[in-house]
């Protein structure tokens, strides 16, 4: 008996032409407005990967269960992909790519991350950090019990969990103005700034030179 | 010398945070699907709705001429096969006259739009013929004619793809002597990575003729070979890069057909065209761990000395081959170790079925037959009434001996590791000692650092790092070994960072651009640290003999008298004689432009018997663990909590104590998901919960407490001494587990995962039993005397 | 993954929002509150409609008091909020159970009370469900768990509705027919297709909630296989009031995800004036007998029907003690 795919059910998939038009929205993002066409169908996760090029944000699942998808709509984490875009018009939206304080610098939240091993693929990362910052936010000593509750909408296969219960316990300490200490010796070298064309020291005239020869 | 006793402030031994951190946690750090080349294309597969079925006929006219659709591909016999092991190279890019599970790949479409290219698979109409499905690992082991087998071409009569038979002393004649003998039949559901990222591949054929490929892939060189052989393109003509990867545990350690896929559709358009994954195509797609059965015997005389092992393993492998005959070997000889016994027999069959196939996954090969294995172990302890802890240490493997299968052992932790947990545990005082419900159990495990022998027979080494220095003074290294997100980048920083004593700022890792990049075979086998390890190593040595040259012209002191350290170059004998990194550097350069050197890993020395398998397994060391796990268990609902875990490995010597911490701890939760709730199901040989709602992986609240313990062996022939930490510390936690709850609750469970429902019926039963004990012992008073 | 498309509208008032209801096809639309369960099924593709009516500004649909939670609030909220905390704290800590806390960031109180039955063979993609030939909940007319064609089997599987129906609260329904309430105990009906008494035109626009319910000692536990993300394998609630000599004056109990509808009984006249430990074994027990899961969700039908009595029983202990799972952590 030979059959044809698909097997049953209208499964069909609308043409792009079929589809209702684009519509422009004005969404503010990470404190910009802007503006963009998009469907009426088509989710926040979406538009800020495709549309705004905001690519800090993963998609893990794209069905609710990974948390990778993680950003704050007023102020409250949720999942980008189960959020319609134009549900978002009116609302401030932050991306992970807001975080960080202006510059190079790093949010007390991404650093504990990265010192305290709690990122190790960083997949889940932006996630997490999105998370860890509201939470801090609301709460800012929270048990470790509750940091615990308030990360398991966010899925991380490598870590564990431990060590990013361990980051935000830092992070919050940090946040709260406590003395934090650096996983890593800082140690660098002292080098002057700029280009070094010429050695500082002369160094057989410097006492030491014509040591004894092999 | 400084207070510590590396050369560098982030060298050997050093908590050092991962290099790549502050890119992963701002989002700046870019993964195949965040890059955007102009033009590019959307890819998506159409796949098979059958698990076995002749293909009739494909008709794509439709899909064709949609607007919007640049190029449908469909499979052709003139493309040639591939697969990671030069043995068992059966996969095809696009199925050729027949499906064999459900999901293969069956046409392959590039479009302007991800709806369009959707709405184009749909249109593709394609007549199957269904196939008796092959479905069980049983089913596939019966004689069938050559038109049922999933693989024509294979040399046995049914879906057997590979059989091992190995026959160490006399088994049963141990067995026959033995004053105790456990046994038992288990049975392992398969499970599957379940890394974050879905696959994405973007190729772009380009107009020069050469094809650019960026894969989410953990073996960038087998993917290079394998394009090259798909494509028939020599390898120059191919550049393969690797993007970020976002997890892949060896689930991304296969060349797929999805990146063949997106080459043939960028070879048609001549555009970029990327495919990504829905996260149900992950599932589709597979390669996780092995469904198996495994019935096994383990003997030993009456004071607890183990006499033999006896193990078969009945393996699923799905529809390919993939790194299955190593799995094979893996399933036997990977229990060689850390006991010592002198009779062992072990029967392995992989078989072919209709379903998605299954590969590599963390801890390969050794998962499931360690847990049988250390179950039946505390078996024996308590028929022996021996302590379970006293027994494992009593049938030790020392270090520098050979196991009874000629795997060479060197430097050997186990004995400090159980000894560490024991203590840290308070193992004598809890041990049988806690409220029914609360259980302690103990297990150890034992991992290859690498495999001795590569996987393509050729001279090439298994890892080759370049080293760059110009004037600026940063440190280039180059090297494929493929950074995944366990910290392999950081660990090639270190090792250069120590050799040349400079602090981590200013080494900075390329280990991603086949044109750039010297040949490492990959992030599997837990071989990175080993062999990548001493490639860089090596290379960087090569650098310090420069700058230490460079000193000596400088100042006129001897040559072999200097060393680097603390961004100096410091002559040892008086090390007030020191010349600063940057100085040195300059005279090094002077005349002859940028440092360059090469350090590589080859082979590790001859090793190994001469029976038939001998290499399988062999490696340059080996990684030992011993682990202790407390647990609850509700006896009422079955529900198994594991509340803290004390876990000692034996790594070497740990190069990066956080990154050793964090692997061991991803690795206990992986275990743990096996452990207690993850199975990869099947109805009637389709994916049963392809979607993490459905696939239970473990929350931050089931972790436990882990409490890690490093146990540092200092390897001879390691980089610094180290071996490896990512895949060996998953093996413990399963069957450590599993020992606690036979305290807890006194049931084995000799099936995985440990759901409450199981574990509860478990109980039921024991309950039940000892009801009619009791009661017939009330009934027959006799009986009790006796 | 593309959603099924449609046109999507978001009406300011419970006015708008009825009056487009009114000029759109019959079953041609959906309600939409917090979006996270309805998109997986648009994802999925699962009887998507063409037009999605948001109901996030509604205004009449918002607000917390003594009385009554607009339908619209967001689980956080409503589990946060002083006011359920201190009157029904059985209700905040058994939101805490619902999906994840980012879900609960969107999720709200109507949405969850809606929330599309559950079944293994339905909630799965369309690439799914053509290899097994899908079902007729989805495209089919046939069921794949019980092979017939008249009762869907699918499993409610939503958090809140046995914990609002001990407390007994009722909704307030809005149509462009006008309003009307319906008691939570008496809302479900049907099968796994056709699930409550709600017509498709009506809004869930409050739960009101009598004074009584703050008398109560409620709670909520819940099997499943992780503390976050999975639905209920089964869940039971109970209410309980105790006389001053420590008898039985009030207990209701409640069960979901173990039939197509959620269970409940009032056992008060019943079992009035009986002793707490009896009476709690007698309870579980019935509640037991009622529990019919089927083979379409991930743990075995038996255990999942034999837990109602050990959960239940555990909760009525805790009631009875006053003690909470400790979900929620101190102000
Ligand atoms: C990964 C995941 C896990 C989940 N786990 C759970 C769980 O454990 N327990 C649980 O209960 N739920 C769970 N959910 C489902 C869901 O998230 C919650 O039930 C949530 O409360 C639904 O609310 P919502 O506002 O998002 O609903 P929506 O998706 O907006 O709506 C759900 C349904 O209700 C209708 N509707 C919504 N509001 C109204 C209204 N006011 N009047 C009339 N009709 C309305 C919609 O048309 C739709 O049919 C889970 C979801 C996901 C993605
Ligand atoms: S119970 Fe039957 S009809 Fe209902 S969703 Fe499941 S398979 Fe479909
Ligand atoms: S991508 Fe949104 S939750 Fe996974
Ligand atoms: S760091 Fe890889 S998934 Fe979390």
């Amino acid at each position: 008996m030979a059959e044809t795919q698909p097997l049953r059910g209208p499964f069909r998939v609308p043409s792009a032409a079929d589809r209702p038009p684009k519509q422009v929205v004005r969404l503010n993002v990470n404190g910009h407005a802007r503006e963009v066409a998009v469907r009426p169908s088509d989710v926040l996760l979406d538009t800020l990967r495709d549309d705004l090029g905001l690519t800090g944000t993963t998609r893990g699942c794209d069905m609710g269960t990974c948390g990778c998808c993680t950003v704050h709509v007023d102020g409250r984490p949720v999942l980008s992909c189960l959020t319609l875009t134009l549900l978002a018009e009116g609302a401030e939206i932050r991306t992970i790519e807001d975080v960080a304080p202006a510059g190079t610098d790093l949010h007390p939240v991404q650093r504990a991350f990265a010192q305290h091993g709690g990122s190790q693929c960083g997949f889940c990362t932006p996630g997490f950090i999105m998370t860890s910052v509201a939470l801090l936010a609301r709460r800012p000593d929270p048990s470790d019990e509750e940091i615990r509750r308030e990360i398991s909408g966010n899925m991380c296969r490598c870590t564990g969990y431990n060590k990013i219960v361990e980051s935000v316990r830092v992070a919050a300490a940090e946040l709260r103005g406590e003395e934090v200490a650096s996983v890593a010796s800082p140690g660098d070298l002292d080098v002057p700034r700029g280009a070094y064309d010429k050695p500082a020291g002369a160094y057989r005239s410097n006492g030491h030179g014509g040591g004894k020869s092999r | 010398m400084t207070s510590r006793d590396s050369r560098s402030p982030h060298g050997v031994g050093q908590r050092v945070p991962l290099i790549d951190g502050p890119s992963k946690v701002t989002g700046t750090a870019v993964y195949t699907d965040d890059i955007r080349l102009p033009g590019t294309l959307v890819g998506k597969i159409l796949r098979s709705p059958h698990a076995h079925a002749k293909i009739v006929s494909i008709d794509t006219s439709a899909a064709e001429s949609m607007p919007g659709v640049r190029a449908v591909v469909t499979g052709s016999r003139d493309l040639r096969t591939f697969g990671v092991l030069p043995i068992s190279k059966d996969e095809v890019a696009l199925a050729v006259d027949k499906v064999i599970y459900v999901g293969d790949c069956v046409a392959g479409v590039a479009a302007d739009d991800e709806e369009t290219a959707l709405a184009a698979c749909e249109a593709i109409r394609v007549e199957y013929e269904p196939l008796p499905i092959v479905g069980k690992a049983d089913d596939a082991l019966k004689e069938c004619p050559p038109e049922q087998k999933l693989h024509p071409d294979t040399r046995h009569p049914s879906n057997l793809q590979k059989q091992v038979d190995q026959n160490f002393g006399d088994v049963d004649a141990a067995f026959a002597g033995a004053d105790h003998v456990a046994k038992g039949n288990f049975r392992f559901i398969g499970v599957t990575h379940a890394f974050t990222e879905p696959h994405c591949v973007i190729a772009h054929f380009e107009p020069t003729g050469r094809l650019t490929v960026w894969s989410a892939t953990q073996v960038p060189h087998y993917l290079h070979r394998d394009l090259a052989a798909v494509m028939d393109l020599p390898m120059h003509r191919i550049r393969v890069i690797r993007p970020m990867v976002g997890g892949a545990f060896g689930g991304k350690s296969d060349p797929f057909p999805h990146e063949m896929i997106t080459a043939l559709l960028s070879r048609r358009t001549g555009r970029p065209v990327k495919i990504r994954f829905d996260r149900e195509e992950v599932f589709l797609t597979n390669h996780g761990r092995h469904p198996t059965k495994t019935s096994i015997g383990v003997a030993c005389d009456g004071d607890g000395k183990l006499l033999g092992l006896d193990l078969d393993a009945l393996i699923d492998g799905g529809a390919w081959g993939s790194f299955g005959v190593v799995t094979t070997y893996y399933n036997g000889v990977l229990s060689v170790g850390p006991y010592r016994f002198d009779n062992f027999r072990y029967r392995g069959r992989r078989v072919y079925t209709n379903k998605p196939p299954c590969g590599a996954m963390r801890g390969h090969g050794a998962v499931n037959s360690r847990f049988a294995f250390e179950v039946l172990i505390d078996e024996l302890a308590e028929k022996c009434g021996v302590d379970a802890a006293e027994f494992r240490l009593r049938n030790l493997l020392p270090s520098n001996t050979t196991t009874l299968n000629g795997f060479r052992i060197t430097s050997n932790g186990t004995e400090e590791c159980i000894r560490r947990v024991v203590e840290a545990s308070d193992w004598k005082n809890k041990r049988g000692k806690l409220p029914y419900g609360r259980g302690i159990g103990i297990a150890c495990g034992f991992y290859i650092s690498g495999s001795a022998l590569r996987i393509n027979w050729n001279k090439v080494p298994q890892s080759t790092a370049h080293l760059k220095i110009d004037m600026d003074g940063g440190v280039t290294v180059h090297c494929m070994a493929a950074e995944i997100g366990q910290g392999s980048d950081t660990m090639l920083a270190q090792c250069v960072a120590e050799v040349l004593g400079l602090p981590i700022e200013w080494i900075r890792v390329f280990s991603r651009d086949s044109d750039l990049d010297p040949i490492d075979l990959g992030s599997y086998s837990s071989r990175v640290t080993f062999m990548a390890g001493n490639a860089a190593r090596r290379a960087a040595e090569v650098i310090r003999g420069k700058l230490c040259a460079a000193a000596a012209r400088l100042t006129g002191y001897d040559a072999e008298g200097f060393d680097t350290r603390d961004g100096h170059v410091v002559w040892l004998p008086n090390p007030a004689i020191r010349v600063p990194y940057l100085d040195a550097l300059l005279e090094a350069i002077a005349g002859k432009g940028a440092l360059i050197a090469k350090g590589c890993y080859h082979d590790a020395p001859p090793m190994g018997g001469s029976h038939k398998g001998a290499a399988a397994g062999l490696s340059p060391t080996y990684s030992f663990q011993s682990y202790v796990t407390e647990t609850e268990v509700d006896p009422e609902t079955g529900f198994v909590k594991p509340v803290k875990v004390w876990a000692a490995h034996d790594c070497g010597k740990a190069l990066n104590p956080l990154a050793v911490e964090m692997q061991i701890e991803g690795c206990l939760h992986m275990g743990l998901g096996q452990a207690l709730m993850e199975s990869f199901g099947y109805n009637r040989a389709t994916v049963g919960n392809p979607s993490f709602l459905d696939y239970k992986i473990p929350g931050p609240l089931e972790m436990p407490d882990v409490e890690v313990h490093i146990v540092e062996s200092d390897d001879p022939e390691g980089p610094f001494g180290a071996k490896e930490a990512g895949e060996g510390p998953l093996l413990p936690i399963l069957p450590s587990l599993a020992n606690a709850v036979r305290d807890a609750v006194g049931i084995t469970m000799y099936e995985l995962p440990m759901t409450p429902d199981r574990v509860l019926k478990e109980i039921e039963k024991k309950e039940r039993a000892s009801a009619v004990r009791e009661a017939s012992e009330a009934a027959n008073p006799k009986e009790t005397v006796r | 993954m593309i959603l099924a498309p449609f046109t999507l509208h978001r009406p300011e008032s419970l006015a708008e929002a009825l009056s487009l209801a009114a000029k759109l096809p019959d079953g041609g639309y959906d309600w939409i509150g917090g979006g996270t369960d309805l998109l997986q099924n648009y994802k999925n593709r699962l009887n998507a409609k063409d037009h999605v009516i948001a109901l996030d500004r509604v205004p009449e649909m918002r607000g917390i008091s003594a009385e009554r939670i607009g339908a619209g609030e967001r689980l956080a909220v409503i589990s946060e909020s002083a006011v359920v905390r201190e009157r029904w704290p059985g209700l905040a800590e058994a939101i805490t159970h619902v999906a994840s806390p980012l879900i609960r960031n969107s999720g709200t109180l109507g949405g969850n009370l809606l929330v599309e039955t559950r079944c293994y063979y339905f909630n799965q993609t369309p690439f799914w469900r053509g290899t097994k030939g899908s079902c007729m909940k989805a495209e089919s007319d046939e069921c794949l768990v019980v092979p017939q064609k008249e009762i869907c089997y699918a499993a409610y599987s939503g958090d809140l509705a046995p914990i609002l129906g001990v407390l007994s609260a009722t909704l307030e329904l809005a149509s462009p027919a006008g309003t009307r309430e319906v008691r939570i105990d008496e809302f479900y009906a049907g099968d796994g297709i056709r699930k409550n008494v709600k017509r498709a035109d009506e809004i869930i626009v409050g739960v009101k909630v009598p004074a009584e319910a703050s008398t109560l000692r409620a709670g909520y536990r819940k099997l499943r296989h992780r503390d976050a993300l999975d639905y209920p394998e089964m869940g039971c609630a109970a209410a309980l009031r105790l006389d001053p000599s420590g008898r039985i004056e009030l207990l209701r109990a409640a069960t979901t995800a173990v039939d197509v509808v959620p269970h409940f009984l009032d056992f008060s006249e019943l079992m009035r004036g009986q002793e707490p430990d009896t009476a709690f074994a007698e309870v579980a027990a019935a509640m037991e007998e009622r529990a019919q899961p089927k083979k379409n969700t991930s743990m075995p039908v038996g255990y999942r029907k034999k837990m109602v009595r050990v959960y239940l029983g555990r909760l009525l202990d805790d009631l009875r003690a006053g003690r909470t799972e400790g979900r929620i952590p101190a102000a």
